[in-house]
C-alpha cells in the first residue's frame, strides 16, 4: 500500500514546489516529490519530502525519504530521515535509518522500526510508545 | 637600547597587540546560515506548483502565485492562480487573476478570469473582466461584480511557532 510498493515505479514524477508565501491546511498526497518552503498544517504523504530551511510543517509526515532543514512539529514516519544543520524539529521520528547533522535541533523520541512497519502504514497508529 | 628588547607584535600603529580580526566564534560555527530561497523584498513573485501527482485536501492560501496541475479538494486563494490542463479543483478559486485550463467544480472569484479552450467550469464565475476561449465548457452563471471581487488578503501572517524546540 505505502512506501515500499512505490519504489517499484521508477518513472520520475514532477516535483511539487510549495513556496514561502503558500499556506496549506489539510492533507497532501503524492507519489512523487514535494519541496516545502511554505507552511503546511496537516498530513503529508509522499515518496520523497524536503522541508527547506524556510519551510514549516505541523502534523504528520509519511514518506520514504524525508529531509528537513526547516521547522517540524508532529510525527515523522519514514524509512530514511535526515535532519540538516538548520533543522528545528520537535517530533517523534519513526524511522528505519536516521541522520542528524551537527547543529540540528531535535527534541523527541526516535524509535527504530523495521521496514515492514512502513510498508503497511496506511493508517497512522494513534498510540505511540 | 630598550627598543631592541620589545616584542615586534606590540609595535602596530594603535600601540596594541595585533589580533587576528576574524576569529570564528562558537556561535558562528553552530549557526550555519540558512541556504537560499529567502525572498528579497521587491523580488519577483514566486509560483507554488502543485504538480500533477499531488492531491491536496484542504485549503491553499498564498500571497503569491499558485499553479495547480494536480487535484485540489478545497479552497484556493492566491494572486495569480493557474489551473492547468488536466488539473481538478473542487471548491472556490479566488484571486486577482484566474486562468483555467482544467476542471473546476465550485466557484471562481477573480478580477480577471480566463477560461481557455480546455476549461471545464461547473459553477458560478464572479468576475470583473472575463475572457472565454472557444471550446470552454461552462455550467453556471457568469456574474460581473464591479469592485466586489475579493482582494487577496493583504495581511499574511507568518506562522509563529510557540514551542521552543
Amino acid at each position: 500500500m505505502f512506501a515500499l510498493a512505490r519504489r517499484a515505479n521508477p518513472a520520475p514524477l514532477p516535483v511539487s514546489q510549495l513556496e514561502r508565501a503558500l499556506t496549506v491546511t489539510g492533507h497532501l498526497e503524492t507519489e512523487g516529490e514535494v519541496h516545502i518552503h511554505g507552511t503546511i498544517r496537516g498530513r503529508i504523504d509522499a515518496d520523497r519530502l524536503i522541508v527547506a530551511a524556510d519551510g514549516t510543517v505541523e502534523g504528520d509526515i509519511v514518506a520514504n525519504d524525508v529531509r528537513i532543514a526547516g521547522r517540524m512539529n508532529g510525527r515523522i514516519f519514514a524509512l530514511s530521515v535526515t535532519l540538516d544543520p538548520t533543522a528545528k524539529v520537535a517530533a517523534r521520528i519513526f524511522h528505519n535509518s536516521v541522520t542528524i547533522a551537527n547543529g540540528a535541533r531535535f527534541e523527541g523520541r526516535m524509535p527504530w522500526r523495521p521496514p515492514q512497519y512502513f510498508a503497511s502504514l496506511a493508517q497512522l497508529p494513534e498510540t505511540q510508545p | 637600547m630598550t627598543i631592541f628588547n620589545r616584542n615586534p607584535l606590540d609595535l602596530n600603529p594603535q600601540g596594541r597587540p595585533a589580533m587576528p580580526d576574524a576569529t570564528p566564534t562558537y556561535a558562528d560555527a553552530k549557526r550555519p546560515q540558512p541556504v537560499s530561497t529567502t525572498p528579497i523584498a521587491g523580488a519577483p513573485m514566486t509560483t507554488s506548483v502543485i504538480s500533477k501527482a499531488l492531491k491536496v485536501t484542504g485549503q491553499l492560501e498564498s500571497t503569491e502565485n499558485i499553479q495547480i496541475d494536480g487535484e485540489v479538494e478545497g479552497d484556493v486563494r492566491g494572486v495569480c492562480v493557474k489551473v492547468g490542463q488536466g488539473a481538478k479543483v473542487k471548491g472556490t478559486v479566488s484571486g486577482e487573476e484566474v486562468e483555467l485550463a482544467g476542471t473546476v467544480d465550485g466557484k471562481i472569484e477573480a478580477k480577471k478570469v480566463l477560461l481557455t479552450g480546455t476549461a471545464h467550469m461547473s459553477g458560478d464565475v464572479v468576475h470583473q473582466d472575463i475572457r472565454i476561449e472557444s471550446g470552454a465548457f461552462i455550467d453556471g452563471h457568469c456574474r460581473p461584480e464591479a469592485g466586489k471581487a475579493k482582494p487577496v488578503q493583504a495581511a499574511f501572517k507568518p506562522v509563529a511557532i510557540e514551542k521552543s524546540v
